[in-house]
């Protein structure tokens, strides 16, 4: 193995691929889709998070920042019935009633700080992130300590169903396995069955460059475009939030679980028809998790059959529902298992490629 | 530079392609190795090129032997394929720059091997516009990229134009003049019998002779001239008559001949490599 040449093969690789119609539609595609469908359900023209608050106690001091702060859409509230209603609505994302008293009880260091937080089911996880550090700035603006430091107490309610999902939401899964699985899957395999159709694999592999090189830069091609579509998809759709190093864990698994995958396929199939009817064919088994995802009636237990909700499933936990690595281990492990077999099956795959080269040239 | 003994070599499938061949290459040498199709010759490449393993037999290349060598051997050895293998979108000068890029040591401008087979002025065309011929070029020229010492050849000449294809013979002298040694698998007998200094035939996998075109030309023909000339001056047809080469000039027949007649031809019967190879043989090259 030669990092040099790699890098070399690499750089050529990147700038045929740019050139291969099928590479440049898997990775338009779903930034295309993603697009289209933000401005179909307006979460493209309404990710600003929404905050309505009812205050009786006239605190300026607090409320101020809240509308005056250029991300937030604040909106005040003449009565708490009111501000309930907009949170059922989904008008408000988060709802605040500030009781009397409560102006005060901001400037006592020592007096206990209570107030009403509505949150409204369907929020998304990245808004509420931002409203709510946006309150807890709010509530130290001006008196120097911190929030772990003053004595808040919040009556938290849901209004609506947590398991309520936009269709943003519903179609999120198989973007990010269109973006991640495709992305990784299909250039590697164009590019190889490219090789081979013009014989350039063995004359590569007469130079110092090695079978081994050759996989190797278009697995890592693979991997970094999986990687790259996998974290727009996630910044498009505004669920690039959570924990973002447990997010690109995932997506790098996943990158390297298609890629390998991609390198396989290419490396087994004669030709490109033959990887496009294979893709045709078994296609479904990559897209079902994403498929079931759709339809929240569906038993989860399904999805778990299929390789991709491993990779799956662990974004939208943390994306959707705030998870952390614990919560994620298992689908973690999966994918280390997935992609341990993979690298095995490989390197037996490139046994058998340095054969047929010789057979075929 | 290169040895081989009792080389054989049997595809998984069963066929037996290479039965214990022996042969022996000095640097410097340009070395053709003849033969049908199927008669071993592209295997026995294969095998040297490294790109066939699980040979039974000895090959030393270089001073080592041919199965310790890793990568680093194509640093040392240049190859040329029968059939372009070119990127298809990169022009000639992109393709062979990606390939010197892949090598260690000193290495040729592109613009300096395009040169040398006359694609200079299309060193920015893409691949794909090229004819067949200017690919067969490009892919000859790419072998001699990194100053090799040793250098594999498949049909390097098949599918040029015989101006081209001269220009391939004569960098071929120009690079054993250099101190390069050049291992030419071929059917094409006249290209052979033009640049080899020694030639091997190759029928079902065994070699059956190896010697120098002269040696073979020699041993095989017929010592014997062949005169073509028309009786008295006139226009009448043609006549011919043969004679022994030993002795040529004691022999008043001939001599009375050439007093006596306006002389058409004269030529010695040598045999040409590909009659050799088939009476050698008993096999046609196609």
């Amino acid at each position: 193995m030669d990092i040099q040449r790699i890098a070399i093969l690499m750089g050529k690789d990147a700038r045929l691929g740019a050139t291969n119609f099928m590479v440049l539609y898997v990775l338009v595609m779903p930034v295309v889709l993603s697009l289209l469908i933000a401005l179909v359900f307006g979460d493209l023209l309404a990710q600003t998070p929404r905050l309505g608050i009812y205050d009786a106690s006239a605190s300026e001091q607090f409320t101020r920042p809240l509308l005056d702060h250029p991300s937030i859409n604040t909106t005040m509230y003449d009565s708490e019935e009111a501000l309930q209603s907009a949170v059922e609505r989904g008008s408000e994302e988060i709802g605040l009633s500030l009781p009397a008293g409560f102006a005060a009880s901001l400037e006592d260091d020592s007096a206990e700080i209570v107030f009403t937080a509505y949150r409204w089911g369907e929020a998304g996880v990245r808004n509420l992130l931002l409203l709510e550090s946006a309150i807890a700035r709010a509530m130290t603006a001006g008196i120097g300590s911190s929030i772990e430091q003053l004595p808040v107490t919040v009556n938290a309610e849901q209004i609506g169903s947590a398991n309520t999902q936009t269709w943003s939401q519903r179609l999120l899964p198989l973007l990010l396995i269109m973006s991640i699985v495709l992305g990784g899957l299909f250039f590697p395999a164009a590019s190889l069955l490219d090789e081979k159709r013009d014989r350039t694999l063995v004359a590569l592999t007469s130079t110092p460059t090695s079978l081994l090189d050759v996989y190797l830069s278009k697995t890592l091609m693979g991997f970094i475009l999986s990687g790259i579509m996998g974290s727009v998809i996630l910044l498009i759709n505004g669920a690039f939030v959570g924990q973002v190093a447990l997010l690109l864990l995932v997506i790098a698994l996943g990158g390297l679980m298609s890629s390998s995958f991609g390198i396989i396929l290419g490396s087994v199939s004669k030709d490109m028809d033959t990887f496009m009817g294979i893709v045709k064919g078994a296609g479904i088994l990559l897209y079902a998790p994403g498929i079931l995802k759709i339809f929240p009636q569906v038993p989860e237990w399904i999805g778990r059959i299929f390789p991709t909700y491993y990779l799956m499933n662990p974004l939208l936990e943390v994306t959707q529902n705030g998870a952390g690595f614990a919560d994620i281990l298992i689908d973690i492990v999966v994918m280390v298992v997935l992609v341990a077999v993979l690298l095995v099956l490989l390197n037996s795959v490139i046994g058998r490629q340095q054969q047929k080269l010789a057979l075929e040239t | 530079m290169l040895s081989v003994e009792n080389l054989s070599y049997t595809y998984p499938g069963g066929t037996e392609a290479v039965r214990g061949i022996d042969f022996a290459i000095e640097k410097g040498e340009i070395f053709g190795f003849l033969g049908p199709s199927g008669a071993g010759k592209s295997t026995t490449q294969k095998v040297l090129i490294r790109l066939l393993r699980g040979f039974q037999g000895n090959i030393t290349v270089l001073g080592k032997p041919l199965n310790q060598w890793d990568d680093s051997y194509y640093e040392q050895v240049g190859v040329a394929f029968e059939l372009p293998n070119h990127y298809q979108k990169l022009t000639a000068s992109e393709n062979l720059s990606l390939f010197r890029s892949l090598y260690n040591g000193d290495t040729l401008e592109p613009a300096q091997l395009l040169e040398m087979v006359g694609l200079s002025e299309d060193a920015d065309t893409r691949l794909s516009q090229f004819s067949k011929g200017m690919q067969m070029r490009l892919n000859f020229v790419r072998s001699l990229i990194h100053k090799p010492e040793l250098l594999f050849l498949d049909e390097p000449t098949t599918g040029l134009d015989p101006v081209n294809g001269q220009k391939i013979k004569d960098i071929l002298r120009q690079q054993k003049q250099e101190g390069r040694t050049i291992f030419l698998t071929t059917h094409d007998m006249t290209v052979a019998d033009q640049i080899c200094d020694r030639v091997a035939f190759i029928v079902d996998g065994q070699i059956t002779l190896i010697d120098s075109p002269r040696n073979l030309r020699l041993q095989h023909g017929r010592r014997r001239v062949t005169v073509e000339y028309h009786h008295d001056g006139t226009s009448a047809p043609t006549q011919q008559a043969e004679f022994p080469l030993d002795g040529l000039g004691d022999s008043d027949e001939f001599l009375k001949i050439l007093r006596t007649n306006r002389i058409e031809t004269i030529h010695t019967q040598e045999a040409t490599l590909e009659d050799i190879f088939i009476q050698t043989t008993g096999r046609s090259l196609t």
